[in-house]
């Protein structure tokens, strides 16, 4: 492949991975491309820059991979390369599903439910409800195809300790019922054959939890995600709930947080790619104080908030919760009334249980 | 919970000696360094640096459990799970009552009964487990004086006289709490650091942290620029040690604050 190795030949060490003190050396003697390093061969390399023959011999072979690599992106071999026409994005994302959040207002701000490929970021107060939606989804990714769903599993990284297996439960339940009403109804052979293994127990053994303690368990757990990935492929949703925590105390370099930060951001968005999964992060919020007034923000600061590709915020107006669609490349900014009730069919809301019970009768009894 | 130092992360000798030498001794140290900046210290190519941040990373990263593992283990001690308040409506609300393994806080304005709900807690906590209790110790921070060991005595005897029926049961209930007077922030997140090991001498099955507010509206006045900051701070410091204590050790923490901002 003669036009191939004539560009190989050209590539300037620079380019190259090899360790830092061993490129200044074969700079310092003179060596300028890759082709050279080929040529001059392992015994020759360690004689001229004296380094041991194991080494040299290192060193080639890192060189040689890069070249094979090289040639096959050229080449346009699927899977290595990253680069398509529109047409081929435009085919990919509508053949693309989405994960469905069971509330139909928030599906339809998304424009179908959570996104795969892409990271969404969840910003709101504490208690409004960001962690449901966190678990509501590691159970809706799990939905069999025939049912509108992904047939996925679902990594939860949890950072502070706000997972309640027994709300998951109470979840999941509400989900095979959801899905055997549907059943009944269409009276089909492979929805039937989809509800023997869509169960609570197989539902729960396929969400992966890990609870990170601080910003460097978090940060060890992300960089070995992509293996995890690999040995579990039908993970599509990864969950980060509370990407701030972790990051908001004993920091007094900010400039470290912000490098670690997109660092991160970085590391999920080549995660949410090469896996095809959807990376949901939940932030906390912050006051930021003005002239005359203070407002809520997301926390972790405006560059934060180039990292996620949706941003939602959750928040309040009175009783009411209510979800605001405020960044997304292809939809319009809205908001939208949301519940979290007991279950879909009981339709109970929790916050009619809290006001039903007064405060007299509670201290009645001390 | 120091950071855990590299050679425990099973990275060879001389290279543990050469990192140190960049005063890079811990996993912490490595794992906030870019990947070129490792290529740097290690002398290492691209792709051996990246085995070595998975090999680090391992040392540190938790342990996976699937959500199914975890209703298990749960299921297996039910009465563990939550500190029944005996105050039924409460109760049911709270689908069983103060949570085992996780900080509830308890707010409310001045004069509602937090402190007397508190001494109540402390009460149920030394109960045996056949009357709904834990059966273990209590660890009572007290940072405005409100404690006071007569009313506990006197709720326990009312509440319960069929069990306190001797002075010796009494005696040996307020035996298992233990108090702490802290006054000041710094004070308070000294104790909570300590508490790790008393937790498992002491055999304590609840922490009461009587009152968060106080101290700390007592040191940061936010009218002051920056005390915010520093107050949030310290705030998440505590909490996130306290997270890990409830998570390791499974015991329920009550935190009291009135309105805070």
């Amino acid at each position: 492949n003669k036009g191939n190795s004539f560009l190989f030949q050209r590539k300037p060490l620079a380019c190259l991975p090899l360790a830092p003190a061993l490129r200044a050396r074969l700079v310092a003697a003179g060596f300028q491309t890759a082709q050279e390093l080929l040529d001059t061969g392992p015994c020759g390399l360690s004689k001229e820059i004296g380094i041991s023959k194991e080494e040299a011999l290192e060193a080639l072979q890192v060189v040689r991979q890069e070249c094979h690599s090289d040639a096959t992106q050229t080449a346009g071999a699927p899977g290595t390369s990253r680069k398509c026409t529109a047409l081929e994005l435009l085919e990919q994302e509508q053949a693309q599903g989405f994960i469905i959040t069971f509330c139909s207002a928030l599906d339809n701000i998304l424009g179908g439910g959570v996104q795969l490929t892409k990271i969404t970021e969840i910003c709101g107060e504490p208690g409004v409800g960001k962690t449901q939606l966190c678990m509501q989804l590691a159970v809706d990714v799990q939905i069999p195809e025939c049912f509108g769903g992904l047939a996925g599993e679902a990594v939860f990284i949890d950072t502070e300790g706000s997972f309640m297996v027994d709300r998951v439960v109470d979840v999941a339940t509400a989900c095979v019922q959801h899905c055997q009403l549907i059943a009944e109804a269409h009276q089909e052979e492979d929805h039937l054959k989809a509800l023997e293994t869509f169960s609570l127990e197989s539902i729960l053994s396929h969400i992966y939890y890990f609870r990170c303690r601080d910003y460097i368990e978090l940060l060890a757990q992300v960089y070995l995600l992509p293996d995890f990935l690999s040995e579990h492929s039908k993970v599509r949703l990864v969950v980060i709930d509370g990407i701030a925590f972790p990051f908001r105390h004993d920091f007094e370099d900010l400039s470290l947080r912000t490098r670690l930060l997109n660092g991160l951001a970085q590391q999920l968005i080549i995660v949410a790619n090469d896996h095809k999964a959807a990376v949901i992060l939940t932030n906390q919020m912050t006051t930021r104080i003005g002239q005359s007034q203070s407002t809520l923000v997301p926390a972790l600061g405006e560059s934060w908030g180039h990292a996620a590709t949706v941003r939602l915020i959750f928040h309040w107006d009175n009783n009411q919760r209510l979800a605001t669609l405020y960044k997304s490349p292809s939809q319009k900014e809205s908001t939208i009334p949301y519940h979290i009730t007991v279950s879909i069919s009981f339709k109970m809301e929790i916050q009619r249980w809290e006001q039903s019970v007064s405060c007299e009768e509670l201290f009645r009894d001390l | 919970m120091a950071p855990k130092k590299l050679r425990r992360a099973r990275l060879s000798q001389e290279l543990c000696e050469r990192l140190s030498r960049y005063q890079i001794t811990t996993c912490q140290d490595f794992l906030c360094l870019s990947l070129l900046d490792l290529m740097k210290v290690t002398g290492q190519s691209y792709r051996n640096v990246q085995k070595l941040l998975c090999k680090v990373s391992l040392a540190c990263a938790p342990k996976m459990q699937t959500a199914y593992e975890m209703k298990v283990r749960r299921a297996v001690n039910p009465s563990s799970a939550f500190l029944s308040t005996s105050l039924h409506g409460l109760d049911k609300v709270l689908h069983g009552g103060v949570p085992c393994g996780s900080l509830t806080e308890i707010t409310s304005p001045p004069g509602c009964g937090k402190t007397q709900f508190c001494i109540m807690m402390s009460v149920l906590a030394t109960l045996p487990v056949s009357m709904g209790g834990l059966d273990g110790a209590v660890i009572y921070i007290d940072t405005e004086s409100a404690f006071s060991a007569e009313r506990l005595v006197e709720i326990a005897g009312n509440r319960f006289p069929a069990y306190f029926d001797s002075d010796e049961k009494l005696f040996s209930m307020t035996r298992s709490i233990y108090l702490y007077r802290e006054l000041t922030c710094g004070s308070v997140l000294k104790r909570i650091k300590s508490l790790e090991e008393e937790i498992i001498s002491k055999k304590v099955k609840l922490i009461i942290i009587d009152s968060v507010a106080s101290v700390v509206r007592k040191e940061f006045d936010t009218k002051l620029q920056g005390n915010l900051t520093e107050r949030s701070n310290f705030l998440a410091r505590g909490a996130s040690l306290l997270k890990y204590l409830a998570e390791e050790f499974s015991i329920p923490f009550n935190c009291k604050s009135e309105d805070l901002l």
